[in-house]
């Protein structure tokens, strides 16, 4: 989202206007989402990250010293939550532990819903191969690209707050990532 | 590269074996990296999208923006500020607020929620798990506070003590 409009909303919605908070809603979840997604959560983890960061971003709303600079508060409390999670997780479980690393959603895979739309078929099975070479992608590239691929693309310094990089190296692992990406659909004979 | 930096203590074991010689002599185009960065913003869309439950909740919580309550900060929380005891299991969380003169302790446990207001004073206590009304307990004397089950998802503590409301920041326990 754009810096000048986050900060625009965020007084308006401290002002008491529903329709402003309602746009953040919109505007940033796709963000939260991401970060949630990109660590890997459990299914029940995620959406308890995801409320605490709506919650805490709703109490501190008044008190935010930056307004323009909502996204970045609100993704790096999100990556914050993450971590104390995986914490967690890592102090109950034994560290090697693969499931730990790789927690898989525990619903249906959400290609299902591709599966259902028929007529979109063809389109629907490059969206599949896209996502699934997504997810083998090492985790460091899975992880940026996943936050860098919400919508709206958020900016490189919320980008930098949700996963704790430096923003000078975004724009190259950017560049990387998406051309490893390339090769394998390449080599999958998909692009 | 500073990319080193980008893991989470999960140390290097995420490469994905693809060789990075790839990178090098690439004529990089840019337009292309672009519109495949795009196609994947659609199959996030698509295939991963924020659950609709989740945005309900988000548009809800608008009614936690409480200008009238003043937040008291986590300043103490052992999950990350305490040194772990090797070997102990089921420690209970400990976390400390703090807001002007007043400190909360409370310690989470599966037995439940044990709160002390230090200094002590008598209070109402509400425990909060999302905009709606939550359970309501009372510190005694003693600032003491007990609540027989442990939260389950993101709670906030809201306290009416001589006539000041004080809310916690919303954890996760």
């Amino acid at each position: 989202m754009d810096r000048t409009d986050v900060g625009a909303l965020v007084r308006s919605a401290v002002d008491g206007e529903t329709a402003a908070w309602k746009a953040l809603v919109e505007g940033l979840s796709p963000l939260v989402w991401s970060v949630v997604r990109a660590h890997r959560l459990s299914e029940a983890d995620g959406h308890e990250v995801y409320q605490t960061v709506w919650f805490r971003f709703a109490q501190h709303l008044g008190r935010i010293r930056e307004p323009e600079k909502a996204g970045s508060w609100i993704a790096s409390t999100a990556r914050n939550e993450c971590l104390k999670v995986l914490k967690s997780l890592r102090r109950l479980t034994p560290t090697d532990d693969p499931q730990l690393l790789d927690r898989a959603s525990d619903e249906p895979t959400p290609e299902q819903s591709v599966l259902d739309a028929e007529e979109a078929a063809v389109q629907s099975e490059r969206v599949r191969f896209l996502w699934q070479e997504l997810e083998a992608l090492g985790d460091r590239c899975r992880q940026l690209l996943r936050v860098l691929i919400s919508s709206p693309p958020p900016s490189y310094q919320e980008v930098s707050s949700a996963l704790g990089i430096a923003v000078g190296s975004i724009g190259p692992m950017r560049q990387r990532c998406l051309r490893r990406l390339r090769a394998r659909l390449d080599a999958r004979g998909a692009l | 590269m500073s990319d080193d930096r980008f893991d989470d203590g999960f140390g290097g074991r995420f490469d994905d074996g693809l060789d990075d010689a790839l990178d090098d002599g690439f004529e990089d185009d840019e337009f292309d990296l672009g519109s495949l960065e795009e196609e994947l913003r659609q199959a996030a869309a698509i295939l991963d999208p924020v659950p609709a439950e989740l945005c309900r909740i988000a548009v809800e919580a608008y009614a936690l923006h409480d200008l009238d309550a003043r937040i008291a900060e986590l300043t103490f929380d052992s999950l990350t500020d305490a040194i772990p005891v090797r070997g102990a299991e089921d420690v209970p969380r400990m976390l400390t607020f703090h807001t002007g003169g007043l400190t909360v302790d409370v310690e989470v446990s599966e037995e439940g929620l044990l709160g002390q207001l230090l200094p002590p004073q008598s209070a109402s206590v509400e425990v909060l798990h999302g905009p709606r009304a939550g359970a309501s307990l009372t510190a005694d004397a003693m600032g003491r506070f007990v609540c027989p089950t442990p939260p389950t998802g993101p709670f906030a503590l809201r306290l009416r003590t001589g006539g000041e409301v004080v809310v916690t920041e919303w954890m996760r326990a």
